[in-house]
């Protein structure tokens, strides 16, 4: 008969834990063969000269003349701030969804379910991973700390230390953060906020709104070589208090965000890596624990719908979204235009983080499509092309979108309103709208598993390299070009001509564009048969093996 | 229904105590409200449909989950407490293993997180019973589904519990490791240990004292039951 083991009343859990840890790592490194590791160094340092050569590049090598050097004082800080604050806001993120650390699962199954002190258990795992953050930063301070000096009076290693400073304190201030969130199992919502309101500040005092941000305290310390300032050791204090308590509280996280997060970032990193940007979607919304609304926002009638089902079961999706992401979209929204305001104010550049965002946001919009591409499965079933159904999903993607883009719109006018604003403003929300639709129905149905790709392992290696290029960057390039009419305002009111004609004679161009992107939408997969059976035509002895198999 | 007993001739130790105990997420209800005491040394079968509940119940006990509302207390302390750790073992249905542990050492690992010291072939009469001898030195992690679950069965009996909780053990295993699991936890109720398994298996419904039927998250049945009422009150 079996009987449970008894547990010895005096036994060292934790030493127990201790030394299977070390038994375990010891048998980890002893597996690693030295050519890997040398590997990754490799890597590793390959990447950090491109990226210092680079940054030497941006920075340049000229000494600042000193109305520059004051200039930097009096605002350095307060840009720093910003770093901090993001940095900040990033750890409170993380901490609310049960972060920093993701253990592995079988950590979370075994040892945080064991009468183990949890602080003991998972002390380990976070200086570990404080140590990577620590060292990266470190790293990162000194090339920083390196560059300045270029620019600056003052020996490499004053700035160098003072760099190192710098990011340590905010590595502290943002993991400390994040583990005191976790421990006090902070609301997702209320430390977002607290992350976009220290941003906020931060940027609100680097833009002169208010006088200074706390978070600029840390970015005094960036600034030491030149003006030195007590305050920036009170921030060096500060985030020492706030990783000292998280440090203490660790072992107050939940078990039930831990797992959930073990579960899901393992994945997370896996379909990050495939550029599987669906799969990372859906596995932050798990993370997040973003479910849809048991009840719609507004419950639409049976009756009638039976006539454009597609059309149906889009809207019913979406009026069934959580708060979040209602809010992520409005957020995009709006950015998008501040952002296309700061095109047509001149800031050229801007475009691209209005492209991003209408992306990001069209990946929302298209969340029906997107859907049935998740389960290919289900459209087998249902008579006539997937195409035909795919395309039909597209309209309620528009339809979000330009909801998402009127906001914008109102956004960007409310920034300095005009006739002439509102008029362009107008103009340019459909164009924006469809772009951001195309990028995001371009991602979604690229990304997805294909039947009928077959043909594409026939091709070189380099023609499949640049392929896999063009399918990572050619989304954004559309949701880019939606945003051209802004450019097209511009340029003729700089010319003297009429802003709004010309964003309307652009808006035809992306109207077109978007036409061809629904008609590729709707033919995909005969343009993809047409592909396979030309080279199949063209490469006859070069048929794919599980093809001869199947085909005996 | 075979071998009922009697519980209300001899009050026993409550091992477990919910109180209005519920789990939501959103607007979503896993769990509703339950009240629920078990004690010391009593075989629950927890029945329902898939979504009933019954996971949701069980990992709350282990202290997997967090509670929305309401009290779970074992042996007196809060579920997921340091000493309810202690006392309740937990094998799910979705066995979760180490990558770089073979089965002898993921059994002596665990067993030494809760103060037993045990050697590699400690368990070997248990991996035994379990069909497990011949692969213990070999890594679960590239198991089929049925050889981890017995793993994992393995890995919650060979450390000391009071209140053993199995969320669908049945699923994936053959008719010897089936028959081995009845007769194992028959052998943990005799010791004395209270063990809660959430099933759709008729024959171990036929073996236990009680029986709770789940449905979207609500009990609609607690006591003794058949099999003809199990399946009737779960519509399955």
């Amino acid at each position: 008969m079996w009987t449970a083991p008894t547990a010895d009343p005096d036994a060292d859990l934790e030493h127990a834990l201790g030394e299977w840890r070390r038994y375990r790592r010891r048998r980890r490194i002893a597996g690693v063969h030295w050519v890997d590791a040398l590997y990754q160094a490799y890597i590793t340092a390959l990447i950090a000269a491109v990226a210092l050569y680079l940054l030497t590049g941006v920075v340049g090598d000229d000494r600042l003349a000193p109305a520059q050097i004051a200039d930097v004082v009096r605002h350095g800080d307060d840009w720093l701030g910003v770093a901090v604050a993001l940095a900040l806001a990033v750890g409170l993120r993380s901490g609310c969804r049960g972060g920093p650390l993701a253990l592995e699962r079988a950590e979370v199954r075994h040892v945080l379910l064991a009468p183990v002190d949890r602080t003991t258990a998972l002390r380990g795992p976070v200086v570990r991973q404080l140590r990577f953050f620590a060292f990266v930063a470190a790293v990162a301070g000194t090339e920083a700390g390196v560059l300045a000096s270029r620019r600056i009076e003052h020996h490499a290693v004053v700035w160098a230390a003072c760099g190192v400073v710098f990011t340590l304190a905010t590595v502290a201030l943002a993991y400390g953060a994040a583990l005191c969130a976790a421990a006090w199992r902070l609301p997702s919502p209320a430390g977002t906020g607290l992350g976009i309101l220290a941003s906020a500040a931060a940027l609100a005092g680097a833009l002169d709104v208010i006088d200074a941000s706390p978070c600029a305290w840390w970015g005094r310390i960036g600034l030491w070589p030149e003006r030195f300032d007590a305050w920036g050791l009170a921030a060096v204090a500060v985030s020492l208090a706030v990783l000292g308590v998280g440090l203490l509280r660790v072992g107050d996280l939940s078990v039930e965000s831990a797992e959930r997060r073990s579960r899901l970032v393992g994945q997370l990193r896996f379909a990050a890596t495939l550029q599987d940007l669906r799969t990372v979607l859906v596995l932050r919304r798990q993370l997040a624990l973003e479910l849809p609304r048991v009840r719609p926002w507004v419950r639409l009638p049976v009756r009638g719908t039976d006539r454009f089902p597609v059309w149906a079961r889009g809207w019913r999706g979406v009026l069934r979204w959580p708060i979040a992401r209602v809010g992520r979209l409005v957020l995009l929204g709006v950015g998008a235009g501040l952002a296309l305001r700061g095109v047509w104010a001149g800031t050229t550049p801007l475009l691209a983080a209005a492209g991003a965002a209408l992306f990001l946001a069209g990946l929302e919009a298209v969340e029906p499509l997107a859907q049935e591409v998740d389960h290919p499965s289900r459209l087998a079933a249902v008579p006539g092309r997937r195409g035909d159904v795919h395309a039909r999903h597209l309209a309620v993607g528009v339809g979000v979108m330009a909801v998402t883009c009127l906001l914008g719109a109102a956004a960007a006018v409310l920034v300095e309103p005009s006739r002439a604003a509102v008029a362009v403003a107008a103009v340019c929300v459909v164009p924006a709208a469809l772009g951001g639709v195309a990028g995001a129905v371009t991602s979604v149905l690229s990304g997805a598993p294909d039947t009928e790709d077959a043909g594409w392992s026939l091709v070189p290696p380099e023609v499949a390299g640049m392929r896999v290029l063009v399918r990572s960057v050619w989304p954004l390039v559309l949701a880019v070009g939606g945003t051209l009419p802004v450019l097209a305002a511009r340029a003729a009111a700089d010319g003297g001509g009429s802003p709004w004609a010309a964003a309307g004679n652009a808006a035809v161009g992306v109207v077109i564009g978007f036409a061809v992107v629904a008609w590729w939408v709707r033919r995909r997969d005969d343009l993809h048969a047409a592909w396979k059976a030309a080279l199949d035509q063209a490469f006859p002895d070069k048929r794919p093996r599980s093809e001869e198999v199947a085909g005996g | 229904m075979a071998e009922v007993a009697d519980v209300a001739d001899e009050p026993l130790e409550p091992v477990l105590r919910t109180v209005g105990a519920s789990k939501s997420y959103g607007d979503l209800v896993a769990l509703a409200p339950l009240d629920l005491v078990v004690p010391e040394g009593q075989r629950v079968a927890l029945v329902g449909h898939n979504g009933s509940g019954k996971s949701t119940l069980l990992r709350l006990v282990a202290g997997l989950l967090e509670l929305t509302e309401g009290t779970i207390e074992v042996l007196g302390v809060p579920a997921g407490a340091s000493d309810a750790r202690a006392v309740v073992s937990f094998v799910p249905d979705d066995p979760v293993l180490y990558d770089d542990l073979s089965v002898r050492e993921h059994l002596a690992y665990v067993a030494s997180l809760h103060g037993v010291d045990a050697d590699l072939d400690e368990f070997d009469d248990l991996l035994e019973r379990l069909g497990l001898l011949e692969r213990a030195d070999d890594l679960p992690a590239r198991f089929s589904r049925g050889l981890r679950q017995k793993t994992s069965l393995a890995i919650g009996l060979a450390r000391p519990f009071q209140l053993l909780l199995v969320d669908e053990p049945f699923a994936g295993l053959d008719a010897p490791g089936k028959e081995a699991l009845l007769e194992l936890l028959d052998e943990a109720h005799e010791s004395g240990a209270a063990v809660i398994v959430a099933t759709h298996d008729p024959l171990y419904v036929e073996r236990v004292d009680r029986c709770v039927a789940l449905r979207d998250g609500e009990v609609v049945h607690d006591g003794p039951a058949t099999v003809e009422n199990v399946l009737q009150l779960v519509g399955a």
